[in-house]
């Protein structure tokens, strides 16, 4: 570097291109999401909170054994019912457990579930899953899987529960101790 | 003014209150803007939760800082952790009693000065008194017992001592030209002569200004607190009320170069031009604007290009920063240095 | 650097040991360096890692072929993808299966898709760590619409469980194509930006050229892959020596860097990403029709045998070994991780430099402790 070479390397043109760019970002639009009073809506394949229907389902298993770290606890007995005047045996779903905290969304029990399309839609639009109370709140048995107001089904299967909002999985009319804070 | 208590006490102890007050509150709110403007520049919005819009912000920070816990390391020297960040923030804070704000005007019949004391040497006092600043880096970074806190301490001490040359140097050229030590009286050489001094000082100028933030520590000479290899430097053990004092002591600083670089290369309270354009301030329509804005729209403007650099530029490693210091400005501002002295000579300065 | 002796300036002073992490805002997660300092030079580093140990290929031999998929997402959590893509061909190999045209370039979509959104994590964290805030957020903007395509396409944005062995889970969804195609095209444009902020920049370019130098020589010796070893020269990229997934279709180039410093690394991974746009645009123009998913019998048992097989992952070759009993579930699993071996190379790259430069070169090895510590 000789002698004008070190009188232009004081001219930092190169900074200032850098403040350019930052500079335009300055005025550009902000990506900020105001969460909780803006809240995203999930894309329609989106692996979130589980919802059940006890109606739907067959009973069949493939969910707990599909599910790489065995996380869903089913327990079911035959009952006989007359059906026709013909006596079948039909199976009687008695624990349908999912235990949430430990679940990492895979979505491998929807997979597997062959009451398809989502039928059962185990995996919801919901994701808003956070307790203050993670062995309580986040194990979700069959009452509370189809009772908690935040379920949000896949588009084109019906809902339970009218009208539904993603607002709080663990809070609402289900079991569970203490309010859901805000 | 006949009574000798309101000349000696009264007066400049409510000035000192107006001083102090509006230095504090300035530099919580240079926080409370650096991150607005910073997360403008990375397309976020910023704090905006506390009070409308966020702007309660500064106040919330500041009251959860005194009410945190004040941790000491068991192994730290108490007494010099203690003395750190006091030797931190009292040198940033006496630096503004000799900053003019604004020249002198009547208020209820008085004759008022804007600035606590027009020192005749004004502005050796704020080099020599913004020296003391660093023992507090130092001693802090010392008695934290921390091996970050210490490398940030040595880092802060070199940079601080290395930057300090060119800055002075730089300074020299301003007192060459204005033939004053005394802020005001420079304020008012720039008046007469009828251009601001960064035009015939410009390298003097820039170089002043990095050298600045160098001197305070920021971006992209933040090495002493370089969060990505230091932790958080020499604060790294602080917390509560001395994390803030810290944090004080830098943002007053900021606005202390600010404000010198405003008063020495930018005319302090002078509207632009104030001799072409005297007839254009003259006028009513523009008449109205004290002069006192006009010095904090300036420094504004400085402390802006502060935050902006923050936002833009990566950090200097260690070494290569004493190289930029030793072998590019000490060179270039004494070369700078004896052009201007010739100037001043040829031409007769002012 | 060689002689150390010389470098020192007070012959008579003392080491200082110090614990860079592993709680340190520079590790990239959990790693821990043992650093011993003389003065701010660095005369030994040594990489401590474990600290996220999970045991993933002891979960993998309780698992079926298709449970593993998840744990794979958990590698290297920064590229989800190409990790199901390496899983799956492992299982696909010893099976002898292939898979329909449509997977394939589903797969390249995602892979490709997967290597932009890694490197503009790498990018933002290696500028951030250096000093340069903002990148960070630019970088992290791009990689949102990635996410978004990634969410829409199979649901999850981070561990995306995409594939599945002998194809894919689902067709990709209608519209997906035009919106990955807008991604592509406007993306070009905002690396400039970037470039922009960083490339001429002198401050970054002292931080960097010259910076944690390995010869090719040496980097082939230690084993490195991907970016760091092209970096130093080296032109091999498993896409074009070992092409899978039908890559051998696409035409994109290896950029290659010549002194194998952390500057020629960054121009390398920045090349990549626009030779990534390059192949998923020529991917999207001439994207087959068909099955997504081959004949593959629901529970899956490969024969008896072994097969190792690897995909050119962001950050370098990401293998898999796998040996089967005949049985449902893998008999033994192995991973051959890209970042784990590169790191090995950070003491040889770092001794003699300062303590910023082992941030440096931290950044732009590009690490995810995931993959290292599994």
């Amino acid at each position: 570097m000789g002698f004008w070479g070190f009188l232009a390397s004081l001219v930092p043109f190169e900074l200032a291109q850098g403040l350019g760019v930052t500079g335009r970002f300055l005025f550009k639009k902000k990506a900020t999401i105001q969460y909780p009073e803006v809240k995203p809506v999930p894309k329609d394949r989106f692996r979130g909170m589980f919802g059940f229907s006890e109606e739907r389902c067959i009973v069949c298993h493939s969910c707990a054994k599909a599910c790489p770290i065995d996380i869903i606890h089913i327990q079911d007995h035959f009952e006989e019912i007359e059906v026709d005047g013909k006596k079948r045996k039909k199976k009687v779903l008695d624990r349908y457990d999912i235990d949430v905290k430990r679940c990492m969304f895979c979505g491998l029990c929807e997979e597997a579930c062959p009451t398809k399309p989502l039928a059962i839609w185990l995996t919801t639009k919901s994701y808003e899953a956070s307790a203050y109370e993670r062995n309580e709140r986040l194990y979700f048995t069959k009452e509370r899987l189809q009772d908690w107001t935040g379920v949000r089904p896949y588009p084109g299967v019906v809902s339970p529960k009218d009208g539904q909002m993603p607002d709080d999985p663990t809070g609402g009319s289900a079991a569970g101790r203490g309010e859901a804070k805000p | 003014m006949a009574n000798p208590w309101v000349a000696f006490l009264l007066v400049p102890l409510i000035k000192i209150v107006v001083i102090l007050l509006a230095v504090i509150l300035i530099a919580a709110y240079m926080s409370f803007f650096e991150r607005k403007i910073l997360a403008y520049m990375q397309i976020r919005i910023g704090p905006n939760r506390v009070g409308p819009r966020g702007w309660l912000q500064p106040i919330a920070d500041a009251l959860k800082l005194l009410v945190k816990e004040d941790i000491v390391p068991a192994r730290a020297e108490k007494f010099v952790y203690f003395l750190g960040p006091v030797l931190v923030v009292a040198p940033a804070l006496l630096v503004f009693s000799v900053i003019p704000f604004g020249p002198a005007f009547k208020l209820f019949g008085y004759e008022v000065t804007p600035y606590l004391t027009d020192v005749n040497i004004g502005i050796l006092f704020i080099l020599g008194v913004s020296s003391v600043g660093v023992y507090g880096v130092i001693l802090g970074g010392w008695a934290s017992n921390n091996k970050f806190s210490m490398m940030g301490g040595l880092r802060s001490a070199a940079q601080l001592v290395s930057y300090e040359v060119p800055m002075g140097l730089s300074v020299v050229t301003v007192l060459l030209m204005a033939n004053s030590l005394s802020l005001v009286k420079i304020v008012e050489a720039q008046k007469q002569a009828g251009v601001w001094y960064f035009i015939p000082g410009i390298v003097a100028f820039f170089i002043y200004f990095v050298c600045g933030v160098a001197e305070t520590n920021r971006n992209p000479f933040d090495l002493p607190e370089a969060e990505s290899e230091l932790v958080a430097g020499f604060h790294t053990e602080y917390s509560g009320m001395k994390f803030a004092f810290y944090f004080l002591a830098e943002y007053a600083n900021m606005v202390v170069v600010s404000s010198i670089a405003t008063v020495l290369f930018l005319g302090g309270w002078l509207p632009p031009f104030p001799n072409w354009l005297a007839a254009v301030w003259a006028l009513p329509a523009l008449a109205w604007i004290p002069p006192i804005a006009w010095f904090v729209l300036k420094m504004a403007a400085f402390l802006f290009v502060y935050i902006w650099f923050r936002g833009t530029f990566p950090r200097y490693r260690f070494d290569q920063l004493m190289d930029l210091g030793w072998k590019v400005f000490i060179p270039v501002s004494l070369v700078n240095l004896m052009a201007v002295g010739l100037g001043v000579l040829l031409i007769g300065g002012k | 650097m060689g002689n150390l002796e010389a470098l020192k300036p007070f012959p008579d002073s003392e080491e200082m040991e110090i614990s860079f992490g592993p709680q340190h805002p520079a590790t990239h997660g959990v790693l821990r360096v043992l650093l011993r300092l003389d003065g701010e030079r660095i005369v030994d580093a040594k990489p401590v890692i474990g600290y996220l140990h999970r045991g993933t290929e002891k979960i993998f031999e309780r698992e079926t072929y298709n449970g593993t998929i998840p744990h794979t997402d958990r590698l290297d959590y920064t590229a989800a993808a190409t990790n199901n893509q390496a899983l799956v061909g492992v299982v696909e190999k010893i099976m002898g299966v292939t898979v329909p045209p449509r997977a394939s370039a589903v797969r390249v979509l995602l892979a490709e898709l997967q290597r932009i959104a890694s490197h503009t994590i790498w990018l933002g964290t290696h500028a951030l760590d250096i000093g340069a805030q903002s990148p960070f957020f630019y970088t992290f903007e791009e990689r949102e619409k990635i996410l978004d395509l990634f969410e829409e396409y199979c649901g999850a944005r981070l561990t995306l469980n995409s594939m599945r062995v002998g194809g894919q889970p689902y067709d990709l969804p209608d519209g997906w194509t035009d919106r990955c195609r807008t991604f592509v095209d406007q993306f070009p444009a905002r690396v400039a930006e970037w470039e922009r902020l960083l490339t001429t920049n002198r401050i970054w370019k002292l931080r960097t050229v010259g910076v944690g130098v390995i010869s090719a020589a040496n980097a082939v010796e230690w084993g490195l892959t991907g970016p760091p070893l092209r970096g130093s020269g080296v032109k091999w990229d498993i896409r074009k020596v070992f092409p899978y997934d039908r890559y051998e279709q696409y035409d994109f180039e290896i950029p290659v860097g010549a002194n194998g410093d952390t500057y020629d690394r960054y121009l390398v991974r920045m090349e990549e990403m626009r030779q990534s746009v390059r192949i998923i645009q020529q991917c999207l123009a001439k994207l087959p029709d068909g099955p997504v998913m081959a004949k593959v019998p629901k529970v899956i048992k490969p024969p008896k045998g072994e097969a190792y097989f690897s995909v050119e992952s962001p950050k370098g070759e990401l293998g898999f070994y796998v040996v089967s009993d005949g049985g449902a579930h893998p008999y033994r699993l192995h991973v051959r991780p890209a970042c784990f071996i590169n790191l090995q190379a950070l003491p040889e790259m770092v001794r003699g430099l300062l303590v910023a430069d082992l941030i440096a070169v931290i950044g732009t090895l590009d690490i995810v402790l995931g993959e290292i510590d599994r």
